[in-house]
């Protein structure tokens, strides 16, 4: 699972290439119309661009040297000949045309629907599965690798069959119209086979040395890039620019050894071309002698030999590029295929109507099973309730809040809701009984009407009901065009406390029973300050909440105070009580109080985080 | 931009290698007037057998001519390519280092209007460009004249007036050819934008997945995704409308030449005028017209656009550095102590109105001192200026007694250890990367300073020890092992001034704190200046300057500091509490 991307050079191997055009055609099978269509079209272009050069040669024989016939019926029969010809040159205009946009627009489509499926698959992964998966590399499926799979349709497919078809059509056309000359060109088959494979096989290790090189320059130029004050600083320009004019000159070398690599194939492809048409002249002119071949004949073997190689150029050209289809295709079905570690029940238990008691039962847990986290962390929450997590930075209340929306699972202990294990929810039901209001926040970019309302269906009305309730209304009348203001990038900035109060938004929209709040730690300016004091206190009411808090005056705000420290509950209790006992909490106290006093600035946290 | 300004970068290229471009278009012409030869022969094979007059013997002979003529071809071809496009890519390397020994010589201004993306697209994509238009292009632009003139001129001599015939339809190919490549352009980088959007779209939706799930946006997402992948399907297919006209376009064409000497060039033969063998020689030198037709029109295109990126990367490389970097006659002496002094000095970033250093007034020698206050204060930026990474206006800051501007930058910069608040590790070895100042510098001196730094420890656990590769496929180290290993590299130059910007905070209290104690004896005589919000490591200084805005708010000694400053006393407050509460650092 950890592999993905690294084997670029090729395929693992895992999926069997049958496999693979099997899960293709599968995706294709809803395009099989379409499908059918452009293998018509491909059959009747070939059709007709194999009738070109018979129609000139029946010009030839029928007409122009039939010098027995009378010159008008020549002339008359030759311009027979001609308007055929002119429909067909049109008619395959159009038939190429329209084969393109068929096959464009089916590639296109499928691929688009393996980008959906993959994109869907990969939201719905767990957490575990992010971490040890580069963000970066996941990108490259969605986007890089199904852009190769689509060259597959679009350029591959059209190619192939086109081209084998043209190939299979001249032979059977050649021994038609004469089986001995055609037996005697058949030597060029097994020869431009032999040279075409070779070549692509040493065409596809340049590319490769080629693509290495030029990957090995970009990276030591962005390496180079984002250090050049530590280079300029440490006088490292001249090594590293002998360093990376090393590489340069090593990219120039890999880049001229194609260049001989092409410069044989291509015209060898040639000279092939132009000894066969040697060899018609010579065998097919002693053959016209003997009165064996008509002339007509001869011409259009000569005009059929050049259709010959064309075919057989591109299919080389070609093979490279399904290569490397291929094993996109291998990494995107693979990466399909990756199942979570966390799994919904097949039947979840069904809450109908939810109380919101919370328990955290006996929990131990670690990111690595060899660190541990928490260490059996019990809490009750009963209904209504309002519990403040307190303590510093590691101390374990953020993984306390992933295990509840169950990105991770627990290694050993429960936490129910109402008495039910969430491990038997449904995942989108239980993140929707128990919303979160993070530090962070996801911002669409779009208006703040809309990155409140998500795809909840909140309508307008009730939006503002809501924020009018929790005074977050003031906050939205501050923007230029209140709730029709554009946010995020190429909009407006939100400042921390504005994110939070659009998280805040968000959330209430959604209802839940269970309300989790992880407080700013970084400061927030007075007025957001006080609109979210408000929403706080009118949105606790009546709902199980959780906070993880960072100041006095929501701590204040909790029925019941929990500290943690290293990954235990090390104190809980009311505020006077913890006071009381002058242990962590009053420490905690004292220090938020100091910073009242003494910083009246909003950087003051700032100083004391870094 | 004219042509006049931009030769400048090609024209040294050009002219050192002006024997293999010129061996190189004269092999090109070669092959072309060999290629026409071909079917001559064809035209006395057809003529002789036409009027029964060849023999199987002179059949013979023509045909082993063909296949020495073809033979001469793929030799003067193999010549061809591999000087031509040899050239294109010797031009494209030549450019290539120069971009970027340009780029090392570029200041931090530079680095902000021009941003790494930006800078690999020039050295990829506008390079690309060049080397196309400098390589096939100058090939197709040659050869398609060559071909087209000759292959006319044989034509002519068959028969004028269908020569004109058959060429009739030629110049729509050229011109549609020319008009269709550059709307494919178009389209196709709508085409790459969306597929740029498409990517940012789902590495920021993958970069937040936990969000994502926290506020079940799974399915939401996944439908804004599917409209942003519709919206490339119909790209993509703007861009096939096109590709799909180009090439069948360049058939019919073709084809409607034929038919004209089909027609025409058979009545013709019917009339005696011309003979067979003229008529399919006619036929052959018309499939000849065929790519040269199509080239003029995608060389015109390649030539535009190798053209814009030439000039792109010309003001890359004109662009000048605003550091001043004097020539003097006589190289200074190195300093043994030098020491800064800022007289009124101000400083502006370009994208911002506020200046980020405001009349700052400050001297200091050797000894240490520590430099604190509040994000935005100036600290970094103060740090970057004396390191000579950003400009400043003369008069205003003085090394050793001496204006930097008249100081060239390479000899102040050798007085500086620096270590920056991103550390930053190349893909090497970890001796590579702690001797990056000095490359000289034997295992054991590297040992030393690793050891100095605190690190040594953490890099004999490692796989391969020192040897251990690092950066983007190396061993990932932490935050707090990059930053003393930059540390370790500062150290090992042992420089006369050492600037460090925060460059221990993610390292714990007590190890940064036992790190400083321990190269108290390394800094005696050096003047060091040490950035940190710390008050542990702040206190072991000599003096602390605390900055505000830009200016000096207060400096003083640690305990002056704690008497008189509220800021600092806050500061002061705060970190001892949470001493008391601190846990051992997280691994």
């Amino acid at each position: 699972m950890m592999n993905y991307g690294y084997s670029e050079k090729g395929q693992e191997g895992s999926l069997s290439d049958f496999h693979l055009w099997r899960k293709i055609l599968q995706f294709s099978a809803p395009y099989w119309l379409s499908l059918f269509f452009a293998v018509i079209i491909s059959i009747l272009i070939t059709w007709a661009t194999l009738t070109l050069p018979h129609l000139v040669q029946t010009a030839i024989d029928h007409y122009i040297t039939a010098t027995t016939v009378a010159t008008d019926a020549r002339i008359a029969g030759l311009t027979r000949t001609a308007i055929h010809y002119g429909v067909l040159i049109f008619a395959i205009f159009f038939a190429s045309f329209c084969q393109v946009l068929v096959l464009e627009w089916v590639g296109q489509s499928v691929m688009h629907t393996v980008r959906q499926r993959l994109f869907h698959h990969l939201l719905h992964l767990d957490l575990p599965f992010f971490n040890s998966n580069p963000t970066g590399r996941l990108v490259t499926r969605l986007t890089n690798d199904i852009q190769n799979m689509n060259e597959m349709f679009t350029s591959v497919i059209v190619t192939l069959f086109n081209d084998l078809l043209q190939l299979t059509g001249i032979l059977v056309l050649l021994f038609w119209m004469n089986p001995r000359l055609a037996g005697v060109m058949t030597i060029f088959i097994p020869l431009a086979i032999i040279i075409t494979i070779f070549f692509a096989r040493l065409a596809r290790e340049q590319f490769r040395a080629i693509r290495i090189q030029l990957a090995k320059i970009n990276s030591f130029l962005a390496e180079n890039l984002s250090g050049m004050s530590i280079i300029q600083l440490f006088g490292r320009q001249e090594s590293n620019r002998q360093t990376f004019e090393h590489l340069s000159e090593g990219f120039l070398q890999r880049t001229l050894s194609q260049i001989k690599l092409f410069g044989t194939f291509m015209p060898l492809t040639e000279f092939m071309s132009s000894a066969a048409i040697a060899l018609i002249l010579w065998y097919g002119g002693g053959e016209v002698l003997q009165k064996r071949l008509t002339l007509g004949e001869l011409v259009a073997f000569i005009s059929y030999m050049r259709l010959f190689f064309q075919p057989l150029r591109e299919l080389a050209q070609k093979y490279s590029v399904v290569q490397s289809a291929m094993a996109s295709a291998e990494r995107i079905f693979q990466l399909l295929d990756t199942k979570s570690e966390i799994v919904e029940l097949e039947q979840p238990v069904q809450l109908p109507k939810i109380q919101g008691s919370l328990l955290f039962k006996n929990i131990h847990f670690g990111y690595q099973a060899d660190n541990p986290i928490l260490h059996d962390v019990s809490l009750a929450l009963y209904p209504g309730q309002t519990v403040a997590l307190v303590g510093t930075t590691g101390s374990g209340k953020t993984t306390l809040v992933n295990l509840l929306l169950r990105f991770y699972d627990p290694q050993a202990g429960t936490i129910r809701i109402d008495d039910t294990d969430i491990a038997c929810l449904e995942l989108r039901k239980l993140r929707t009984i128990v919303g979160v209001i993070l530090q962070d926040v996801f911002i669409l970019q779009d208006t703040l009407f809309a990155n409140i309302v998500m795809d909840t269906g909140c309508s307008r009305e009730k939006t503002e009901a809501i924020l009018n309730q929790t005074g977050m209304n003031r906050f939205v009348d501050k923007l230029p065009a209140g709730l029709d203001t554009i946010i995020g990038e190429g909009g407006l900035e939100l400042s921390t406390g504005e994110k939070q109060l659009l998280s805040f938004a968000r959330v209430l929209c959604r209802n839940p029973a269970i309300l989790v709040l992880d407080e700013a730690t970084a400061a927030i300016d007075t007025e957001s300050e006080n609109i979210l004091e408000q929403a706080i206190a009118d949105s606790f009411k009546g709902r199980t909440s959780l906070v993880i808090a960072h100041r006095l005056s929501t701590i204040r705000r909790a029925d019941h105070i929990v500290v943690m420290a290293h990954g235990k509950i090390v104190e809980q209790g009311s505020h006077e009580e913890l006071l009381q006992r002058n242990g962590h909490y009053a420490l905690l106290v004292a220090m938020d109080l100091q910073n009242d006093q003494s910083s009246h600035a909003a950087h003051g946290n700032e100083v004391v985080d870094s | 931009m004219p042509f006049s300004q931009l030769r400048e970068l090609l024209l040294p290229t050009f002219r050192q290698h002006r024997l293999r471009l010129a061996a190189g278009f004269a092999a090109l012409i070669l092959v072309d007037l060999l290629q026409l030869t071909i079917p001559r022969f064809i035209k006395h094979g057809v003529d002789g057998l036409t009027a029964m007059t060849i023999t199987p013997v002179g059949l013979l002979h023509l045909a082993g001519l063909i296949l020495l003529f073809a033979g001469m071809v793929v030799v003067l071809r193999f010549a061809w390519r591999y000087l031509i496009i040899g050239f294109s890519r010797l031009l494209e390397r030549t450019i290539r280092n120069r971009i970027f020994a340009h780029i090392v010589k570029m200041d931090a201004p530079f680095f902000e209007k021009y941003t790494t993306g930006d800078l690999m697209a020039h050295s990829s994509n506008d390079l690309g460009a060049v080397q196309m238009a400098c390589g096939m292009g100058m090939v197709a632009a040659v050869d398609a004249l060559v071909m087209s003139l000759a292959a006319i001129g044989f034509m002519i001599a068959i028969h004028p007036m269908l020569t004109l015939l058959a060429l009739l339809p030629m110049p729509i190919l050229a011109v549609t050819t020319r008009i269709l490549s550059g709307k494919l352009h178009k389209r196709f980088a709508t085409v790459q934008e969306q597929f740029s959007s498409m990517t940012e779209f789902s590495r920021s939706t993958l970069i937040s997945i936990g969000l994502i799930k926290a506020y079940t946006m799974e399915d939401f997402q996944t439908d804004r995704f599917g409209k942003l992948g519709r919206k490339y399907v119909r790209s993509n297919l703007r861009v096939a409308a096109i590709q799909g006209l180009i090439s069948p376009l360049a058939t019919l064409i073709g084809s409607l030449g034929l038919l004209m000497v089909l027609y025409f060039g058979g009545r013709l033969v019917i009339n005696n005028t011309i003979t067979l063998g003229d008529f399919v020689a006619f036929i052959t030198y018309l499939y000849m017209l065929i790519w040269p037709m199509m080239a003029i029109g995608w060389v015109a295109n390649l030539v535009q656009r190798g053209l814009t990126s030439l000039g792109r990367i010309h003001d890359l490389v004109t662009s000048r550095t605003t550091l001043p970097d004097p020539v003097l006659p006589v190289p200074p002496a190195m300093l043994k102590h030098p020491g800064y002094e800022l007289k009124n000095m101000s400083f502006r970033y370009s994208s911002s109105t506020a200046p980020a250093v405001d009349n700052l007034t400050l001297s200091f020698g050797p000894g240490i001192h520590g430099v604190t206050g509040r994000t935005g204060s100036g600290k970094s930026t103060l740090c970057k200026i004396l390191a000579r990474l950003y400009p400043v206006a003369d008069g205003q800051l003085f090394f050793g007694g001496t204006d930097v501007n008249q100081l060239p930058l390479q000899f102040i910069r050798a007085h500086i250890g620096y270590v920056g608040q991103e550390p930053v590790l190349f893909s090497d070895t970890i001796a590579a990367n702690i001797a990056l100042g000095r490359a000289d510098a034997s295992r054991e001196e590297v040992i030393q300073a690793a050891v100095n730094a605190a690190i040594h420890e953490d890099i004999v656990g490692l796989k391969d020890g020192y040897d251990t590769m690092t950066g983007e496929r190396g061993v990932k180290l932490s935050g707090g092992q990059r930053q003393r290993l930059a540390l370790a590299r500062a150290l090992l130059c042992d420089r006369p001034v050492l600037i460090i910007d925060d460059g221990l905070s993610a390292v714990d209290v007590a190890t940064e704190h036992e790190v400083f104690a321990g190269l108290k004896r390394h800094f005696a005589g050096k003047t060091v200046l040490i950035v940190s919000n710390r008050i542990k490591l702040l206190s072991m200084t000599d003096r602390i300057i605390i900055l505000a805005d830009g200016a000096v708010q207060s400096e003083g000694s640690h305990e002056q500091l704690l008497q008189e400053n509220s800021l600092y006393q806050s500061m002061y407050a705060k970190q001892m509490t949470q001493d008391a509460l601190k846990e051992p650092e997280s691994p």
